[in-house]
């Protein structure tokens, strides 16, 4: 009796979720486990003949493959860049705005639309800025420095990369900052103020800790999305000239879907990427976690 | 500060929609001049070139397919794991939050290979549905955690009325999912509507191109030295969604920051 009552109860819920267990295991388990036995093998993409050869893509692309170690040298790059300039941009846009009332609204909604338009479309009508507008610019105005070749020179466009990174980025962290500041009750900032504490003081040791659990969220979001970058890349450079720009995600596109057709190869590169992922990320929550604790 | 930062940010698109209006030639006499003429053929051009409205009913339609299954049947697994107690409601709900850690460049070598075989490939509601699977484990934990906020009291009383699983879902549960269901609604709508690289492995036939390919083809096409084509056609582009911003921006703000903390 009660065997069959439990049964019935798992039945239930099995009717529940069958629906979205059905579409989850065959676009993203079936190709997670897939990517894993692909990763083992020579598999072309396209021949149903391949075999099996251990780790032998793993120690190609770790050891024999410059412009994977370049790929993954430039990723790593941006991304402590990002890390740092879209937290640091994106607390002091959200603390700005929730010092002004009035304006507040007017500044949020500006600052956040570039997040709803796809990063291709931003990519383009940056491209459209670095190539026509600042050159103009910079000779209507004589700021020469405007004038580089942002597109073409490579230690230029990893500045370009990052500013529409961050032009597109900015704007979500930021409503995620404003929750938290809103949580942030304000007999505190009163009472430092009355202790004669600054604005720099106030933010250090009052506003900053408050927050310190978005600061959690927002690093963890960013690595997470910094690490798989593609579309702005893809937009503004392509990776060029020459691979000079190109991320991970752009190499592994190019390894299974450019000319060689490595899919075997890509899967590894592939897996490379989320081992990376997954062991920052993990490390990042870890200790930012204890502090949160102590804080 | 703010000022200057918000004029930063407006400045591609100011620019962009300044000059999507001029002809190459008049962009010659000044990138930042207001335009003496519109030239408005530059949409005419670009409208038929992006084939605009059929790439907007595309991207419509993958929307709207993703977004329906995400929503349904997210909300019926994340309800039932959340009022079912032990290991095998535990476990699928492990196995579905687990994967949110796997980036989608791991995964999207064997899922064209899955798609082609599935025959998914190439049409806009199996784009859709590939996106059912990629977006259900975020909106089940979101919903999961919801769910801990209705009352048990519910359920059972409408048992007692005599209503089976089904129709407590769906008349009873459903309708308080309303909060969560615009969460979840708006990540994911957001998510699928700006994504470019699903759509450039899945869609192969120009007649299936969203917004965001067909643009792209243009690019492809004329390089960046037709910019007053391209111009028009990424204002085109950008346009659905800047409209639908300015209308659900409370929303859409509110949603976010609750998905973020909670996801």
């Amino acid at each position: 009796m009660i065997d069959r009552l439990r049964l019935k109860r798992h039945g239930i819920l099995l009717a529940f979720v069958l629906p979205a267990l059905l579409f989850y295991a065959t676009f993203l388990l079936a190709p997670a486990f897939g990517g894993i036995w692909y990763s083992l093998t020579d598999w072309n993409g396209l021949n149903p003949l391949y075999a099996f050869v251990g780790l032998d893509n793993y120690a190609e692309a770790l050891t024999e493959d410059p412009s994977f170690g370049h790929a993954v040298f430039f990723t790593l790059k941006y991304v402590l860049f990002m890390v740092v300039l879209q937290n640091a941009l994106a607390i002091l846009v959200a603390v700005l705005i929730e010092s002004r009332a009035k304006t507040k609204a007017v500044f949020r909604t500006i600052f956040f639309m570039p997040n709803m338009l796809s990063m291709i479309i931003g990519g383009f009508m940056w491209m459209f800025v670095f190539t026509r507008v600042l050159p103009e610019l910079a000779m209507r105005t004589g700021l020469t420095f405007l004038d580089r070749s942002w597109i073409g020179d490579p230690s230029f466009s990893f500045y370009a990369i990052l500013i529409v990174s961050l032009w597109g980025g900015v704007g979500y962290l930021m409503v995620i900052y404003i929750a938290a500041l809103q949580g942030v009750p304000s007999s505190l900032k009163e009472a430092a103020a009355i202790d004669g504490a600054g604005v720099w003081h106030t933010f250090r040791y009052i506003t900053l800790p408050m927050i310190y659990p978005a600061l959690t969220i927002g690093i963890f979001l960013t690595l997470n999305s910094s690490f798989k970058v593609f579309d702005a890349v893809f937009a503004l450079t392509g990776g060029g000239p020459g691979r000079e720009t190109q991320v991970i995600a752009l190499n592994i596109f190019e390894e299974a879907f450019g000319f060689s057709n490595r899919y075997g190869y890509a899967s590894a590169k592939a897996m490379i990427l989320f081992l990376i992922v997954l062991v920052i990320t993990i490390v990042q929550l870890r200790l930012m976690k204890r502090r949160e604790v102590e804080a | 500060m703010l000022i200057v930062g918000a004029a930063f940010t407006l400045l591609p698109i100011y620019m962009g929609v300044l000059n999507s209006v001029k002809t190459e030639g008049e962009m010659l006499n000044g990138i930042l001049s207001w335009p003496r003429h519109f030239a408005w053929s530059n949409y005419a051009d670009a409208y038929r070139k992006i084939d605009f409205l059929r790439s907007l009913g595309n991207t419509a339609a993958v929307t709207a397919v993703g977004l329906a299954g995400i929503v349904l049947f997210a909300a019926m697994a994340g309800y039932k794991l959340s009022r079912t107690p032990g290991k095998l409601s535990g476990f699928l709900f492990s196995l579905f939050v687990l994967s949110m850690l796997i980036p989608f460049h791991s995964i999207m070598i064997t899922l064209v290979r899955i798609a082609k075989n599935l025959a998914v490939q190439g049409s806009t509601v199996g784009l859709g549905l590939i996106y059912i699977g990629l977006g259900v484990s975020m909106a089940i934990f979101l919903y999961h955690g919801f769910v801990k906020s209705i009352p048990r009291d519910l359920d059972e009383a409408a048992v007692i009325d005599g209503c089976g699983e089904f129709r407590l879902f769906f008349s009873v549960i459903l309708p308080l999912l309303l909060p969560v269901t615009a969460t979840v609604a708006i990540l994911n709508a957001l998510w699928m509507w700006n994504d470019f690289l699903l759509p450039l492995l899945m869609l192969t036939d120009a007649s299936s191109y969203t917004l965001l390919l067909s643009t792209n083809m243009l690019f492809g096409q004329y390089g960046n030295n037709d910019w007053s084509a391209i111009l028009a056609s990424l204002v085109l582009a950008l346009l659905p969604v800047v409209v639908l911003y300015l209308l659900l921006q409370k929303y859409i703000l509110n949603g976010i920051a609750d998905g973020a903390i909670k996801g």
